[in-house]
């Protein structure tokens, strides 16, 4: 006979510490992140996100071992490989894809799967769901920029003449240029990405509706800019895809292209502002939908 | 000696307007801790409700008192000691069980290894320990509602807001459901259950609430309920000749089917039944003072039916 004994466990009230509302706003950062990364996701969902960032990384080890090669900076921008400023454009196409999963993935699943009413009845405000949903929206999309342009800085500096640290010393004011030029382009998709996260639900609808914004919708606001119509050169400030690099242009001192605003006759603070307006109203249009959701 | 007991809930005349519709009319009650059921036909106000106790709507006017906090003024506090449990779908397809309540725990203020613990042990308790680590979207129906029911209570709660939790369930999972909030009540969780399935409240609850097209129709204990003066008569044909003689006769009876019941009045009104019996040449199958189901009450308050 077994001495074997049944327990019922039962249940036991939660007398633990119970952390604040920044440890909440913690949690849905976390839960953000590994959302976008589809981590302890089903394997489909790791694919495109973490393709994307291999890409990403590939691009940048491919530009550094070129560095290697050419010997410096200066050599290997002369040779026709990308500085600074020029590693934005390198990258857009990777980053804008996968900035275009982002903010659908963080907020389209939890209004379909009706889980916000779970979420809300929880100690918490709409204010600190979507805190904790953009910092980790913020967190990935600098990633995106950042970590690629890092790699690069190091290995520059790693192969300059007087040396690692003085080269880090020399060119310090490529770490601000570099993030303010990264941050125009986080803050008007993510803008953007906020307005139509907030309404399609379907990460892919959302995410083609967003490219559609900003690479077909930006063409034709352009195109419309040179018409003869009065007024028509504002169209141009539609063009959501050109102000990052105008203003990038406009921190680096470069001219590497020519934008839509640009050609209208607006200077690059323009451009600022309609940045800071997009990813204002971005901001306050979600928040404004997901006061009715709650 | 009596025992006192502050209520759970305090509303005092609580009024919800959407534009025209109004959800709540002047609501007033308390509810006394325990399991209480909330009953009431589709758009009675039960939703909106359970939405005002969690402080996620703001009354048109009125006031909220739920476990001593006030609902309109502190939200946050009240849903710090409150969980609910959505009617609706409300789970994510692409998380596990385990990753999913532990994240509603964190998101209560629960640190993240005390929030994992917790969740295994409420999975535990609701029966899917050894599923836990599945996706929620290979659930079944019944699996879900326990998830949902898990997460109402990881954070450990003094009081669970259930939104028709056996909705969707077939008999054998309705009757565990029930067990389950049974088991919560007897762990000295408070809970009320809003619920179309009037028998389930019967089954589950020490007291009930009645809403009625926004109306409080009825807010006490279960057990007084047969206490009615309710006289029943069920009659062997054509109900209605003795029911417009009763009517004629001062009274004011209910058909319901071949049953009518006459909800006031003493033991004269026996005679008064068998007179119009009589009068009416209706033959009588029954006839006595019976126990009221909470449907047959609600039918005769409410007028209507309750789903």
């Amino acid at each position: 006979m077994t001495d074997a004994v049944i327990y019922d466990r039962g249940y036991k009230a939660y007398d633990g510490q119970r952390l604040g509302r920044r440890a909440t706003r913690r949690a849905i950062v976390k839960d953000g992140i590994r959302r976008i990364l589809g981590i302890r996701r089903k394997a489909r969902r790791k694919v495109l996100p973490w393709s994307l960032l291999a890409i990403g990384l590939l691009m940048a080890a491919v530009l550094i071992g070129q560095l290697f090669l050419l010997g410096s900076l200066a050599g290997a921008t002369a040779e026709g490989l990308p500085s600074y400023p020029e590693l934005f454009d390198l990258y857009s196409r990777i980053a804008l894809l996968f900035l275009a999963i982002t903010i659908p993935e963080l907020l389209g699943p939890d209004r379909a799967q009706g889980v916000l009413s779970v979420y809300f009845s929880r100690p918490m405000s709409v204010g600190d769901y979507l805190t904790g949903k953009a910092t980790a929206y913020v967190v990935m999309a600098a990633s995106i920029y950042l970590i690629p342009q890092t790699l690069f800085h190091l290995g520059a500096a790693a192969l300059a003449e007087g040396g690692f640290l003085s080269y880090l010393g020399d060119n310090l004011d490529m770490l601000w240029k570099v993030t303010a030029a990264a941050f125009g382009f986080i803050l008007i998709h993510g803008g953007v990405l906020a307005v139509v996260g907030a309404y399609v639900d379907r990460t892919s609808f959302a995410a083609a509706t967003f490219l559609g914004i900003l690479l077909a919708g930006g063409n034709l606001a352009g195109v419309i800019s040179e018409t003869a119509f009065p007024g028509a050169r504002f169209a141009s400030l539609l063009a959501f895809d050109d102000h990052p690099r105008y203003v990038r242009d406009w921190i680096f001192g470069s001219d590497l292209g020519s934008y839509w605003p640009e050609q209208a006759g607006f200077d690059p603070w323009v451009s600022l502002v309609v940045i800071v307006v997009v990813a204002v109203t971005g901001a306050a249009w979600v928040y404004r939908r997901y006061r009715r959701l709650a | 000696m009596t025992l006192v007991t502050e209520p759970i809930v305090a509303i005092d005349a609580l009024t919800h307007r959407f534009g025209s519709i109004v959800a709540l009319d002047h609501v007033s009650l308390e509810i006394p801790p325990g399991v209480t059921g909330l009953v009431g036909a589709n758009g009675a106000g039960k939703t909106t409700m359970l939405r005002s106790l969690l402080g996620l709507v703001h009354p048109t006017s009125g006031s909220v008192h739920v476990m001593g906090h006030d609902a309109v003024a502190d939200p946050i506090a009240v849903r710090g000691v409150v969980g609910y449990m959505p009617e609706g779908s409300s789970l994510p397809k692409d998380q596990t069980a385990a990753d999913f309540v532990a994240f509603t725990a964190e998101l209560a203020g629960v640190p993240p290894k005390d929030a994992r613990r917790r969740a295994s042990e409420t999975l535990y308790l609701v029966g899917l320990e050894e599923e836990r680590f599945r996706y929620l979207g290979d659930f079944s129906t019944g699996m879900q509602q326990r998830v949902k029911l898990a997460q109402s209570i990881v954070h450990g709660p003094q009081l669970v807001l259930l939104d028709e939790p056996a909705s969707g369930l077939d008999p054998a999972g309705r009757v565990q459901m029930l067990a389950l909030i049974r088991r919560l009540g007897g762990f000295g969780i408070n809970v009320i259950v809003s619920s179309h399935v009037l028998s389930d409240i019967e089954e589950t609850c020490q007291s009930v609430v009645m809403l009625d097209a926004g109306r409080l129709i009825r807010s006490g204990p279960l057990d007084a309920r047969g206490s009615s003066a309710a006289i029943t008569v069920e009659v062997l044909d054509d109900p209605q000749p003795l029911a417009d003689h009763l009517t004629r006769s001062g009274l004011d009876p209910v058909v319901i089917g071949h049953v009518i019941t006459v909800t006031t009045g003493d033991d004269s009104t026996f005679d008064v039944i068998l007179d119009g019996a009589a009068a009416t040449s209706s033959g009588i199958l029954r006839l006595g003072r019976a126990a009221v189901t909470l449907e047959q009450e609600f039918l005769l308050q409410a007028g209507g039916t309750p789903s």
